[in-house]
This record gives structure tokens, sequence and C-alpha cells, in this order.
């Protein structure tokens, strides 16, 4: 007789409740044997940090790229936070010389960006498909809401879209389109931007606010009389479109058609069977209110505050635990399968001073008298985050590997160092030359603890063998064709 | 560098020459006739989905609710420099969330607080199945919270709540399910606008009452319309030019539109938020919207006295600020500014904030923000070669005069530089705070003459210099009245906008430049209760 294979949506829908106490079944463990025979999912994960790899006027182009070529490389400031965690580096792949071509006066290539830097690399890095002007617009579907195609399927939710940095920190000025890394296809014209959670309270109470209820029967039926009434609110709410869709004009229509769908991806979520505490899916402490939101703002000596790069800080520190922790958990609890983490924002003005003691923000850390060495600081403390989370996503048991045997990562930069197009500089942060990425997770015969040198390749190149390994099944992204082969195994 | 839109890098007027005719004319506007059916002069309109600032007024108008919830939840508003550009508004994930989240949380606090509780019902429950009362309440708050009446199908279906009021064995849990159905409800959270086709008139619709209403409404309150409004709209009173016009005049005696017309400044002029000490951005706001609110609202007073008057709203604090004789109290007063060298809004520091960078003022963002804030002119990026990261230098001296006189030894930078750099260096004797200042930030040696000027208007020294400049081009009115429709309508003007703009700056100069008059006269333009489909 063959094993008796049970999946825990399988058991919850035959019993069809969905907020009742129920019993732990062996069977509905991640880590016993039965359920590691069953198809896992795999899953995609996009990370960016905003900022180029090196300084103005340094020479020394970044102190990213390891020496060492292969495994076991050598780790420079930069990502020396891979140190940790047991040497996570292991689990890490560096992708170094790749470029991202600019129009050097003439028209812009394939993949390419305008001369002008801020922010010309958008499109090429998350879509593959180039900038025609340098404005903080995606030409194409990134590179996860195209995974969502793939591997979504019946998960309670989509994707993830989260970012750290919580504000702008600019008076004066707003960031245009610099504030989100999500596009999604749209029939009807350019991509549409997905503008990110930056709540980790909102966050929490949407992927964990309905988990398993606890065995005390009075709280049980609480939650139980509370779940009802939020879907007859939703029901009512949703259901207004019957009558009210078909009054509206065109234009009208489409952006309230957009509105209700995402009502029904969140009645979608709450009637999907809440995650059932297991071995390892487990609910998470509750983050509690959001940190404050930051201005970056000091007083001067003479009374008034001024912009100050140092002051303004929104709790990121905070923020990115918390964030990197839900989506560990809503990996493991299989309640999303493709995310999209932006820790700062292109042309980043978060403040450092609080997370590194460096008196810039992480824009004018590119352009500061620190140098190069200066700006590894601020990448260390996004790659700190990184590595806890691939840290997390490795120390998971799932089947017979853990999370990272299913699950391809890819952290991008915004820029590398070197020729600026649009002044001639050669030791500018304003370019796209001498890029380097970061590229983990085992699924699709992925091999990560490398250093690989993919010389003139793009960074495209390095999120569609990503893609692929995850079961993207065409071979290119944008306009950029093409994987490495040299990451997987 | 602070971030434009990017366009070009030319700079042309935003209504000049836009080939704006239109069958709108101010002749037929001040003739007083019947209200026509207007063409090509009515304005599109798109679901506009209510900012943070109003969806927190909307709570708190609806329930009471003064937690301004909202704000830090809600997916931010792009300011540029209003708040209300309905085509920058996206659904996403974030929004359904903060809205189900908001309204759950505003319905409990609710149900937790008897006063505000029980003011919300039209009755006192007999018990939790009582039926009648869960109708009124459904029928009295669903008109004020959709701002329309309630279908019979939706009040029954609203009704059925009434269940788990009966299983909760509490009237009030009904209440709740009714007001969090409501409050994230698409005809709350948008203003959606459908109207009535009109006969011969392609793609023009005249909106109904309840529209006109929420219309009104938002533009003068930046709220939901109160139940007097909903009354006349029960009634079928806002259709003609005058009715509506008598309803924004009832609505522009309401502490609200005080309100809303301090925040039309504010976002105009850049000084909603301020770079400064909370004590001393209270207090340059404080000295600004008071200007704006003896001009507009208790003076009614010419507008230009916004830029020309010799009187300022200061209290010992902000005094010392600026080097001004203290009036001797820590609560503010009405002061002469004597022969300070200021006058009018433009020698506040609420306006001399804008437009620092590299923490100082830059007399090039200061160029850009009076000729596009206050002349409408359209400032376009620099071109894609020129790094604004780095603030400008000069081989000779560390003056700032010197450093950017680079911007006009390069014929590329010229072009633009010499419309924007002189018109910010005639504001370089007041500091980014508004402090007067002789010299250089830092640099003694290196003296301000505070010499700038506007290419096509002439020479000026010093704001008050400025103003009189503005004032006397002719240019200022309409621009004013520019930035009420784009703020009125949630949008830009576009090419056949300009025909009405012309018609409303006409009465706006001919009404001795009442801004009262001015949101009046918008608000009941022949175009007001009409639409275009998009």
């Amino acid at each position: 007789m063959p094993p008796f294979k049970l999946s825990r949506r399988t058991v919850l829908k035959g019993i069809g409740g969905v907020s009742l106490a129920l019993p732990l079944l062996d069977a509905m463990v991640d880590s016993s044997p039965a359920f590691a025979q069953t198809a896992l999912p795999k899953r995609y994960v996009l990370c960016f940090g905003g900022q180029s790899l090196g300084c103005d006027g340094d020479p020394l182009h970044n102190d990213y790229v390891p020496n060492i070529v292969g495994p076991n490389y050598d780790l420079k400031s930069a990502l020396a936070p891979f140190a940790d965690h047991n040497n996570i580096k292991n689990e890490i792949s560096v992708v170094s010389g790749l470029t991202i071509p600019s129009a050097n006066g003439g028209s812009i290539p394939p993949g390419g960006r305008d001369d002008f830097f801020h922010v010309s690399s958008l499109s090429p890095l998350l879509s593959g498909v180039r900038s025609p002007s340098p404005e903080a617009v995606c030409y194409g579907p990134s590179s996860d809401q195209l995974m969502v195609d793939v591997l979504a399927g019946s998960s309670t939710f989509r994707s993830l879209i989260f970012r750290i940095q919580a504000d702008w920190y600019l008076s004066g000025s707003a960031p245009f389109g610099r504030d989100a890394i999500s596009y999604r296809a749209n029939p009807r014209g350019s991509p549409i931007p997905i503008p990110p959670t930056i709540s980790p309270a909102l966050a929490f109470n949407a992927l964990f606010g309905n988990f398993t209820p606890s065995q005390d029967q009075q709280e049980a039926a609480r939650r139980n009389f509370e779940l009802r009434s939020r879907r007859s609110v939703l029901d009512r709410v949703g259901s207004s479109s019957a009558a009210l869709l078909p009054r509206l004009g065109t234009a009208d229509r489409i952006r309230l058609e957009q509105h209700y769908d995402e009502i029904r991806t969140l009645e979608h979520r709450i009637a999907a069977i809440p995650p059932v505490q297991t071995s390892t899916c487990q609910r998470p402490p509750d983050p509690g209110a959001d940190p404050a939101l930051g201005g970056a703002q000091h007083i001067d000596d003479s009374g008034i505050l001024v912009y100050d790069q140092n002051l303004g800080y929104s709790g990121e520190e905070e923020r990115a635990r918390v964030f990197c922790d839900l989506i560990h958990m809503a990996i493991t609890c299989d309640l999303t399968r493709v995310v999209s983490l932006q820790m700062t924002m292109f042309q980043s003005h978060m403040n450092v001073f609080p997370l590194t003691g460096q008196p810039f923000d992480v824009h004018e850390l590119g352009h500061s008298p620190l140098g190069t060495l200066g700006v590894s600081r601020a990448i260390a403390w996004h790659m700190k985050h990184f590595g806890y989370l691939v840290a997390k996503l490795r120390d998971t048991p799932e089947g017979d590997g853990n999370l990272l045997t299913n699950t391809a990562l890819v952290f991008l930069h915004e820029g590398g160092h070197g020729r600026d197009p649009s002044s001639g500089s050669l030791e500018s942060s304003h370019s796209t030359e001498n890029m380097a990425c970061l590229i983990a997770g085992r699924v699709g015969g992925l091999s990560p603890g490398r250093h690989v040198v993919a010389a003139g390749k793009h960074p495209a190149n390095v999120v569609l063998t990503a893609m692929q390994a995850a079961g993207y099944p065409q071979n290119s992204l944008g306009e950029v064709n093409g994987d490495i082969p040299a990451l997987r195994g | 560098m602070r971030i434009s839109r990017p366009a070009g890098w030319l700079i042309a007027l935003a209504l000049g020459g836009c080939g704006g005719s239109s069958n709108l004319t101010a002749d037929r506007l001040a003739d007083g006739s019947p209200m026509a059916t207007p063409t090509a002069a009515v304005d599109v309109s798109g679901a506009r989905r209510l900012t943070r600032t109003e969806f927190d007024n909307t709570v708190r108008d609806l329930l009471g609710d003064i937690t301004s919830s909202g704000f830090g939840m809600l997916p931010p508003d792009a300011y540029d420099p209003f708040d209300n550009d309905y085509r920058t508004q996206l659904p996403s994930p974030t929004l359904i969330e903060a809205l189900e989240v908001l309204a759950t949380n505003a319905a409990a606090r609710l149900a937790a607080d008897p006063a505000r509780r029980s003011a919300i019902l039209p009755c006192t429950p007999s018990g939790p199945a009582d039926a009648t009362c869960f109708r009124n309440f459904i029928v009295r708050f669903g008109r004020k919270a959709l701002r329309r009446p309630l279908s019979t199908d939706e009040v029954q279906s609203l009704l059925g709540f009434q269940a788990f009021s009966v299983e909760g064995n509490d009237f009030f849990i009904g209440v709740q399910l009714v007001i969090r159905t409501l409050l994230q409800h698409p005809e709350l959270v948008y203003r959606l606008e459908v109207g009535t086709p009109v006969d011969g008139a392609d793609g023009i619709f005249r909106l109904n009452n309840y529209e006109v209403a929420t219309r009104l409404s938002y533009f003068l309150w930046g709220t939901t319309p109160p139940d007097w409004l909903l009354d006349l709209a029960d009634a079928g009173r806002l259709q003609s030019a005058e009715s509506i016009r008598s309803a924004a005049s009832r609505l522009l005696q309401d502490p609200r539109a005080n309100a809303r017309v301090a925040r039309f400044h504010g976002l105009w002029l850049g000084y909603h938020q301020l770079p400064h000490s909370a004590e001393l951005t209270q207090a340059l706001q404080t000295e600004t919207s008071a200007l704006v609110n003896k001009v507009v609202f208790e003076d009614q007073a010419d507008y230009f006295e916004l830029f020309r008057s010799n009187q300022t709203y200061i209290n010992d604090f902000l005094a010392d600020h600026y080097g001004l004789p203290r009036p001797g109290s820590s609560s503010f007063q009405w002061v002469n500014y004597g022969s300070s060298g200021r006058k009018g809004i433009m020698s506040q520091g609420a306006f001399l904030s804008a437009g620092a960078k590299f923490n100082d003022t830059s007399p090039t963002q200061r160029g850009i923000f009076v000729r596009s804030r206050l002349l409408c002119q359209r400032i376009l990026p620099p071109p894609p070669s020129v790094n604004p990261d780095q603030p400008p230098t000069s081989p000779v001296s560390s003056c700032k005069v010197d450093r950017y006189a680079s911007h006009a030894s390069v014929g590329s930078c010229a072009a633009c530089h010499q419309n924007l750099d002189p018109v910010g260096f005639g504001l370089e004797n007041y500091d980014r705070a508004g402090r007067f200042r002789a010299t250089d930030d830092g640099h003694p040696e290196c003296p301000i003459t505070g010499n700038g000027r506007i290419a096509e208007m002439g020479a000026f020294n010093g704001p008050a210099a400025l103003e009189d400049l503005l004032l006397a081009s002719g240019q200022l009115e309409q621009c004013v009245v520019t930035q009420v429709y784009r703020f009125a309508m949630g949008k830009q003007e576009s090419a056949d906008d300009a025909g009405l703009i012309t018609s409303l700056t006409t009465k706006f100069r001919g009404n001795n430049r009442s801004f009262k008059q001015l949101l009046l006269d918008v608000a009941s333009n022949e175009t007001f209760a009409f639409r275009r489909a998009e």
C-alpha cells in the first residue's frame, strides 16, 4: 500500500471549517516524510538596494567583488556580513563583471539606458527593457510579477511586495517612481507599478491575522464570529461592483475594476485556509505598532532645523528585521511563492547614520569624500539583512532539504562604478559599468556559494537565470536573452 | 538633487498660445444668460480617490473620529504640488488592506465611545433585533457616507447585518458592520461622477445633484458634504448656477473652508511641510496662514494684499527669529513691518524656505519656484549631461555669486539658468528660513547685493520688490486662477481649459481680486455641473 498522502489544504477543505481548532496530524507537519513526498512549491524572491557600488573620485570600483573566483570566495567589506550565520556566503553566489550598456551619445541599445544615470537603470534592471529617458518608469513587467504567473498557483498571496526604506526623506521633492520595484504587465499600456507595503503592522495583519486559532473554545468562537463578520462586510463591499461598474465610463471602469480586483484578492485570501501550525510554520510574534516615520532634519547652531542626512530615521533596522521574518514565515507556511523586497529606494536618500554611523545618506555617500570603502558600509547594511533572510530559509527544513532547496533569490544594486557617459568621469558612482549582484537558493540546479565572473553580461541575465531555475519557461527577460550557465551546478 | 518631473529642458508657458479657443467666452459668462450646455470647455473628470487628508476629514465628519489614522497607513499621495492628481492614484493591495483595517478600527473606536455612538443613531434601539431603528440608521448614515441615498437593495443588504447583532446580543455589532462596509466602499473612497448624457453634446454629461454636492464639498471643504447640502441635492436644487453659488457661499462660512483655503496655499507654496524644528515650523505656518485668512476671509480684501501687506502676525519667538522688534508677547499679534523692508507673503519664512539645496538657499531652485508656482511657467529639468548632485563651483572664488556664474559661462546652461538664477539672487539676502543676511553663510568676505532680475519683467532687489514686479506684470492673477483650478479639478489643465481660465481671470480682476469670489466663480462657472467623458 502506498504511503497515505495528505496535504494541509485537503484536510481543512474536507473538514470544511476555517477557524475551528484543529488537532495537529503528523501527516500535516512539513518535516514529516509523508509531506515531503508531495510536490513542493518553488519560490522566487527579488531584492533591491538603491545604491551604486563605488564612490565618486575613488579609483577603487568596489569593495564587494571577491578576489577569488569560484567557491570559498573571500569577503570584502561590503559582503562582510556573509561570514555570519555559519558562513551564509556558502548559500550565496556573487556575479561580477556585469554591465548595463549606455547610449554613449547615440541611440539606446536593447536592455540599455539613457546616459543620465538617475534613474535610468530602473527599467533595464527590473524588466530587461531599455529606458528611453532617465525616468523612474519601467517599460516591461518586473521579473517578480512575471514569476507570479508561473508560481503563484493557489497560494494565498500571489506576491508579497514590501519596502524597508519608509520615507523619501527629502523635503520639497517626491520619489516620482523611485519607490517601487514591482510592475505588473498592462495589456492597455505601460506596466503598472505596485505600491509596496511599508507597514510591518499591516503586513503582519494581512499574513497572520487569521492564523490558526487557539485551542480555547471561547476564543475560537470569537474568531469565528469575527471572520464571518469580516467576510460578510467584504462581500457587500465587493458585490457593489455589479450595480456600479456598468454605470461608469470606460476609463473609470478600468480604474474601479482594478480596485475591485484587489478586493476580490483580499476576499480570496480570507477565504483561503489559514496556515496551520506545524513544526516550522508558526505564527510570528506580533511586531506591534510601526516605528514612527522620521524626518531628516536637525536643529543647527542658530536654531533652524535643516535637512540633515544623519538624523532622519524611520526605524529601518526594525522594519528590515520584521519584513525578513514575515517573508521567511510566509514562505514556510506557503502563503506566498513570490516576494519583492525593496530595501532602499532608487537614488536612496535613506539616512545611514543611525545604521552605520556614517554622516551621509545613501545617495550622498556615493558623492562623499568617504570613498568606496565608505559606500561599502552602507551596502553591508543591506547585506546583513539579506544574509539573515537567506540563513532563515536555509535553517528551515522542508522535504529532504530546506527552504532554499526550492527557492531562488536575487539581489540587485542600482549601479556599478566606472565611466559615467554623461560626464566622462572614469571614477563615477553614476555608472553601470562594473556592476555585480547576488543570486542564492538551490532550486532548479542553482549552485550557490561561488563567485562567478560573467564579463559583459547584463544583470538581467542573472535575474533570468534565477527565474528559469524556478520554472520560468522563456529565454529572455525583456530585451535581454539567455542565462548564465555557470551559476548552475 | 531635488527631483522634478522630467520632461525636457526648455521653459515654456503652460497656458500661453495654447490654441485655447473656446465657445465659453467671458462675455457669455458675464451677461448672466441661463446656463447653456457647455461643450468645448467642459473638463474631463475621472474617478478621484480621496487623498489621505480627505479620507481622514471624511471619517472625522462621519463619525466624529479625530484620530486621522489614515495618514500613516494609506499609500502616500504624490505632491506635485497638490496632493490630489487622480492620475497618480493607483489601486494596490496596500490600499485595500489599509482601508479594511482603517474601517474596522474606526468602527470599533466608535462602538467603544458611548457619546459618539449614540450621536450617530437617529433612535434608541429597543434591543439587538430592533429592525426599525437599524433601518433608520442605515438610511441616514448610508446617505451621508456614500453621498447619495441608498437603493432599496442596498438597504436590504445592509439590514442583513442585524443577524450578527442578534447572535452577539448587541445592537451595535450591526452598526459597526454597516460602518465597516461603508468606510471601505468604493463609492466613499472614490468620487465617482456619472451624470446623464446631454442631448446633442457628444461625450458631455450633466452631473446629478449629489455629484454636484460632492464636487462642491471636497473642493471647498476637503471633506464629505454636510446634511444640509445633501438635503439640497435631495430637493434637486443644485442644478442652476445661482443655486450652486448660493450653496458654495454657505460652505465658505464654515471653518472647514478656512482650513481648505489654508491647505491650498500650503500645498501651492510648499509650506505644508517645512524643513525646520517643530516650533519654528508651526510658528511660520501660523504666521502665513493668518495672513491668508485675513486677506481671504476676515478682510475679504484684494488678493494682492497677500503680496503687499505691511503687517505680519508674529510673537516674540518669531520676532527674534526674524530680528524684528518683539511684540511683547508669546501669543501672536499683528505688527507693522515698519522700515524692515519686508512686506507680504514673500517676506515670510514659510515662503522663503522653498527651494533650499546643499543646506543653503539655491538661487536656481528659488527661480524655478517663482516661475513655476507664481507665474505658472513650466520649468523642465536639466539636460542629461548635467549632474545636479554637485553644487556649482568656481576656480577663483568661494562666493556664491561667483560659483553660480559657472551656470552662465557654459552656453547650454546659460540658456535656462539666465532665467532662473537671477530670480533667486534677488532673494539672497534672506536665508532658507527667511532671516536677513548681508553675506553668504559662512563666508563674511562674500557680500550679498540682493540684486535680482526677471528677464522679461525687469530688475528687483528683495522679496518686496519682487512682489511689486509680479503684481505689475499682469500675470499673477491668471496663475492664481490656474492653480485654484488645478486644485479643484485634481489635475493639470488642458489646452481646452484656457478659455475658462481666462474668463475666470477676467472675473477675478473685475471682482477686485476677491479670492472668495474666485472660489464662488469656479464653483458656479458654466461647466461646473458638467463633465466630459475621459
